[in-house]
């Protein structure tokens, strides 16, 4: 994806150059802080910015010997919770992403009654704070017998990420020209079959960068692992940072970083892989 | 398969696209539905395809009432405007798209089909490419194989031509046609191009603001428009109108308008006591002549040759009439020439409604 820099006749190099410059200072601090993330996690000590004592791979003895890491001693091992958070990202875009493609199509292309409603309700959904229905929810998890199980966070997850994904899955759609839709009812094709057949091939690309979103946005997801899982066995990845973060007096960086490296990388990858995946959600549209 | 339109009305809201149409096909029959855009032509094809339910009236196939059925329960083929071929899909998925759906069809009998009917579109070595890398013409060819691959008993075709460049709008015209005979297949074509309705069509539907005018062959409508829009609307350059008074001379009746005065034959004598008319006369029944001999003289007022014949624009009083002469006339801008009417060929329609008198 290099971009070619044209010399703007008549303009100097520089006031080509300026925005990069902005830019590059403007995120420097953030390109600061991965780099001492990354390297605080294979030295004993950091002072500021500065290593102390020798390389070493100690910081992530809590992937092989948990045991010997105090701050692990009353947690659930980091493969299981490794497993839980996979599974609350994976199955949250899932199920977000399939019921996202039926509604966005039905909003795009069946006109039944309550249809502006559901929209506009859809929007308002997606504008609230889930902090704010916490306690509703805890109580609608306790009778439904669902709390403290990832099914529950699960499904509350889902349902926050439904407002956004059937807003985009329903921009996709309506990109795609009635003709096609026609034709294949013509063809001899029922409802869902063109749904699945003819209409979901052509949202292909708006549903990878959906699903990439919604797995980083479950991979990421803190507040209700934390508040609907407290007991433990259960509990994902951000929460055991958040543990080892908030317990005791001192604080060890070391570990800290490794975790939190070890956390994060997945995320990293899956940017780097689906770059081009991502840029799409915002220009939309059916490549022919 | 033969066809029926009964009172067919469609709204949407409080416009009415479609009012009571009436239209019958003959089995084997080529259609063409004529009229300007906003006319409803479209709307009545895809009521026939199932894709628009009528507000009010019947369908038929054979004897069949169709209107309450999916499309696909229809046994009908379609090409859209834009082809709606399948992007994701090859030349070859997309014919054989609409066998797929059906159970009975097994993957060889498919496969056989697809290749008989890419075949007969000549497309056949182009069946492992996508949409995106066939020209127009390609593309109108695989969506014509996609509706007849699955051999259906009536064909539609919306406006299957307008996205086609003039040099292959003309061949392929002649080559629906032809492929419409060969099989046999009642078809439904809609079109705002008189010329394309007019040339491949058996019988031409032509409407207006949802109603149908007129209902011919295009020999008919050519010869005698049922009314003044259908006279204005088919042949090219349009036919000449202006207003006439009609009376009596000599025991015969005679229109007179701006110095031409021309007695009417039987067939043209108007039905009940008109008095005015507009007249019509198509610029292939004026011919220039020098002003002594014409009906009527006037002065050139443009000329637009076209190779095999030119336009040449008369002011005749307040009027101008458009012409068709031969490629060999010379007259310039400003000239004085006459015209000749052929008085056999003119139309007369009542001012008020439009509707032909004769």
């Amino acid at each position: 994806m290099a971009t070619v820099v044209a010399p703007v006749p008549g303009r100097s190099r520089w006031l080509v150059l300026m925005p990069y410059v902005v830019l590059a200072l403007a995120t420097l601090p953030i390109l600061v802080l991965y780099v001492w993330l990354f390297y605080s996690s294979f030295f004993p000590r950091v002072e500021g910015f500065r290593p102390i004592g020798d390389l070493t791979f100690d910081n992530w003895r809590f992937l092989w010997d948990p045991a010997s890491v105090p701050q692990m001693r009353n947690r659930p091992p980091v493969i299981p919770l490794t497993v839980n958070t996979l599974l609350f990202a994976t199955l949250t875009s899932l199920i977000s992403l399939l019921v996202s493609s039926m509604a966005g199509y039905a909003f795009s292309r069946l006109r039944f009654k309550g249809r502006r409603v559901f929209l506009g309700g859809v929007l308002l959904l997606h504008s609230f704070p889930s902090v704010t229905l916490l306690i509703a929810l805890f109580v609608v998890l306790r009778t439904l017998g669902l709390y403290d199980k990832l099914v529950g966070v699960i499904l509350v997850q889902t349902a926050f990420a439904l407002p956004f994904g059937i807003w985009i899955m329903k921009g996709f759609f309506d990109n795609i020209p009635w003709d096609l839709e026609m034709s294949a009812l013509v063809d001899g094709a029922g409802r869902l079959r063109t749904w699945w057949r003819i209409m979901l091939p052509l949202v292909k690309p708006g549903l990878l960068a959906l699903g990439i979103l919604l797995f980083v946005e479950g991979w990421n997801q803190f507040l209700l692992p934390f508040v609907f899982m407290p007991s433990g066995s259960q509990q994902t990845l951000s929460t055991l940072v958040r543990g080892i973060l908030g317990e005791g007096r001192f604080v060890d960086y070391g570990l800290l970083t490794a975790v939190g490296l070890y956390y994060i990388a997945p995320v990293l990858v899956l940017f780097v892989l689906a770059q081009d995946q991502l840029m799409r959600i915002y220009a939309g549209g059916v490549k022919g | 398969m033969r066809v029926v339109l009964e009172q067919l009305t469609k709204k949407f809201g409080d416009v009415a696209a479609v009012r009571e149409l009436d239209l019958e096909m003959r089995s084997g029959e080529f259609v063409a539905l004529l009229g300007p855009s906003g006319c409803g032509k479209t709307t009545t094809l895809l009521m026939v395809a199932g894709i628009y339910r009528p507000t009010s009236g019947a369908i038929l196939f054979g004897d069949r009432r169709v209107d309450h059925l999916h499309p696909k329960d229809r046994g009908i083929g379609m090409v859209f405007q834009s082809y709606a071929l399948y992007p994701h899909m090859t030349v070859a998925e997309n014919i054989g798209f609409p066998l797929e759906l059906r159970r009975a069809i097994g993957k060889p009998e498919r496969d056989q089909r697809v290749r008989e009917a890419a075949g007969r579109v000549e497309i056949d070595d182009l069946l492992d490419r996508r949409p995106s890398q066939l020209s127009g013409g390609q593309q109108q060819r695989v969506a014509l194989a996609r509706a007849l691959v699955k051999r259906p008993d009536i064909l539609l075709l919306d406006e299957p031509l307008s996205n086609l460049d003039a040099r292959l709008r003309h061949d392929m015209r002649g080559e629906i046609k032809r492929l419409q005979k060969e099989i046999g297949i009642t078809s439904i074509f809609v079109t705002h191009d008189q010329l394309e309705a007019l040339t491949m069509a058996d019988r031409v539907a032509v409407m207006r603001n949802g109603r149908l005018q007129a209902y011919a062959t295009p020999d008919e409508l050519y010869a005698r428009p049922r009314n003044r829009f259908v006279a204005e609307f088919i042949g090219t350059p349009p036919m000449n109108f202006f207003p006439a008074e009609l009376g009596s001379r000599n025991g015969s009746v005679v229109a007179r308008a701006e110095g031409i005065e021309v007695e009417l034959t039987r067939a043209q004598l108007p039905r009940g006591e008109a008095r005015q008319a507009t007249m019509g006369v198509r610029p292939e029944h004026l011919s220039i002549v020098s002003p002594a001999d014409g009906n009527v003289t006037g002065e050139v007022y443009v000329v637009e040759p076209m190779g095999r014949e030119q336009i040449v624009d008369v002011q005749v009083g307040e009027w101008r009439l458009r012409v068709i002469a031969p490629p060999g006339f010379t007259g310039r801008i400003g000239d004085r020439v006459g015209l000749r009417v052929a008085a056999e060929r003119l139309h007369f329609f009542d001012p008020t409604s439009g509707e032909r008198l004769s």
